[in-house]
């Protein structure tokens, strides 16, 4: 019965924040904003640009870490032998996962902005997000692969299978699902990530040159950013507005996301599994 | 014919020593039994043959398993290699989450063989010679995992037959099933020792009896007595192994 409050009281809670959001955001939404590039001084700015940092910095993020956090986590799962080292390796991992992501943007900052001389750059924030989402996907990949029974592996093994043979063929098929999992959680984190990313791409789209740059060293205010700095920072008169109309947009864009990358793992899941 | 020369075998959990100096010869073309009562080893023993403590790190194996003159434990000697000379059936039946085609040609695939012709003749041979041909063949693309499981059994069988070993090792494949599905099994041990030495082992004297030409039995890690099937059943040299057939423990 508590188990019970407690479940619809989330489910009332999340229903709230998300009709208020869309309350509030609704009347922002046009062609025109969703298009437009920001306005610095007057009213009637769009988010086009901020839309396409946030999936840039998205992907870029995600091209470097899913595959240090796949080969970090196979390796300690499958191929580590108890002992110092690997202990020392996840004792590492997990503080590296509880720095508050505003201490490694300030790193990201010192690092990428000013030693290396970027400035605000669309890599520098994304290779700061990297950092912090690495040690969670690496660990979701251990859990994943946890999972996974050690029979598929004996089977596997007894027919003649080499180790990596094993896990490219049954181990990682069976986890595939999981692993797709991981991934949508931690992109949904990236989508919403603000405090790394004020100091690392900046709060203002590319200056000087197109707002939708194709190289990583453009700045890259991302649409959450922008959400953060119109609400706090901004001199536009419509502020508000955007902030809201910005606000339901990102959240559309997690949800959307959320649902096709489920689908794409359910349809890799029975692809590689025949279930 | 000697196929498998077991010398001097001991097996090491740790501190543990769960066989001690076991010694065996497996000939060709029988089926050799290994019973004891639960916890005596035999399980130890048939993981031996085929170098799967490898895969636990602190086990460790002393003395020599020899195939067909050469030690499977000698420095150099490949264990991958071994495997696929030697297969073996668990004790509950592990199919891939894969279809049913795919868990059949699985260890052809890694060892490299994809034309679909090939693999094709190589599965039905492999599940007919498991007798599952019949019902599975229309059904090769669905999930393995839908199937019931003495089937299920029976394509693991058929995976390792696929691959084409030497030696069957036998994991008592038959403790999670059905009395029906158990005699399929067994009348299919009993076929296929025409073309393959098999190694099973039973806590069932009943199975060991019915289907094995040679029995050894085992007690607390140690191989007592090892000999035909019948003799050891009606005249056991040993007082503990007719303690253990008679039922006065295990």
């Amino acid at each position: 019965m508590l188990l019970w409050t407690a479940a619809i009281g989330v489910l009332v809670l999340l229903a709230f924040f998300i009709g208020y959001i869309v309350y509030l955001g609704a009347g922002a939404i046009s062609w025109h904003f969703l298009t437009a590039p920001p306005n610095e001084a007057k009213a009637g700015g769009g988010i086009g640009p901020e839309i396409y940092n946030s999936f840039y910095i998205l992907i870029l993020t995600l091209v470097f870490t899913t595959p240090i956090a796949l080969a970090g986590g196979i390796f300690l799962q499958e191929y580590a032998r108890p002992g110092p080292f690997t202990t020392a390796v996840q004792f590492c991992a997990e503080s590296l996962s509880t720095i508050p992501s505003i201490v490694l943007g300030l790193f990201g900052m010192i690092l990428f902005v000013n030693v290396l001389g970027w400035k605000f750059t669309a890599l520098g924030g994304a290779l700061t997000l990297t950092i912090l989402n690495l040690p969670a996907l690496m660990r979701m990949t251990q859990e994943a692969l946890t999972v996974v029974p050690e029979s598929y592996r004996e089977a596997s093994m007894a027919l003649g299978a080499t180790k990596w043979q094993t896990i490219r063929r049954v181990v990682l098929p069976s986890a595939i699902a999981s692993l797709t999992t991981g991934i949508v959680l931690i992109s949904g984190r990236i989508l919403g990530e603000t405090a790394a990313l004020i100091f690392t791409a900046g709060t203002s789209v590319s200056v000087g040159r197109s707002a939708y740059d194709l190289s990583p060293f453009h700045t890259a205010e991302t649409l959450s950013v922008h959400l953060w700095y119109t609400h706090s920072e901004s001199l536009i008169p419509d502020a508000a507005k955007v902030g809201n109309g910005s606000a339901l947009v990102l959240l559309a864009m997690v949800l959307i996301f959320n649902l096709s990358a489920r689908f794409i793992g359910r349809a890799l899941s029975k692809r590689f599994t025949a279930a | 014919m000697i196929k498998l020369q077991v010398e001097d075998l001991d097996v090491f959990y740790g501190p543990f020593q769960a066989i001690k100096n076991a010694s065996l010869d497996v000939p060709q073309n029988r089926v050799t039994a290994l019973i004891g009562p639960s916890g005596c080893g035999k399980s130890t023993f048939i993981r031996a043959l085929n170098r799967m403590h490898d895969l636990q790190p602190d086990v460790k194996v002393d003395g020599r398993v020899i195939l067909d003159g050469e030690d499977i434990y000698a420095p150099g000697v490949d264990p991958v290699a071994i495997r696929h000379r030697i297969g073996m059936v668990f004790q509950r039946p592990n199919p891939f989450p894969k279809s049913i085609f795919e868990n059949v040609v699985y260890g052809l695939r890694i060892h490299g063989e994809n034309r679909r012709s090939t693999l094709m003749e190589i599965a039905e041979r492999s599940l007919r010679h498991a007798a599952l041909w019949d019902e599975v063949k229309d059904r090769l693309e669905k999930s393995a995992l839908v199937l019931s499981g003495g089937q299920q059994q029976r394509l693991c069988i058929a995976r390792c037959l696929a691959v084409d070993p030497d030696v069957l090792l036998m994991d008592e494949p038959a403790s999670a099933l059905d009395p029906i599905a158990t005699s399929k099994i067994e009348d299919l041990i009993s076929e296929l020792q025409k073309d393959y030495t098999v190694v099973i082992v039973t806590h069932s004297m009943q199975q060991a009896a019915r289907i094995s030409d040679f029995t050894a039995f085992f007690l607390m890690g140690e191989l007592i007595e090892h000999a035909p099937t019948r003799t050891i059943f009606t005249n056991p040299r040993d007082k503990r192994t007719e303690d253990y057939i008679t039922g006065r423990y295990g």
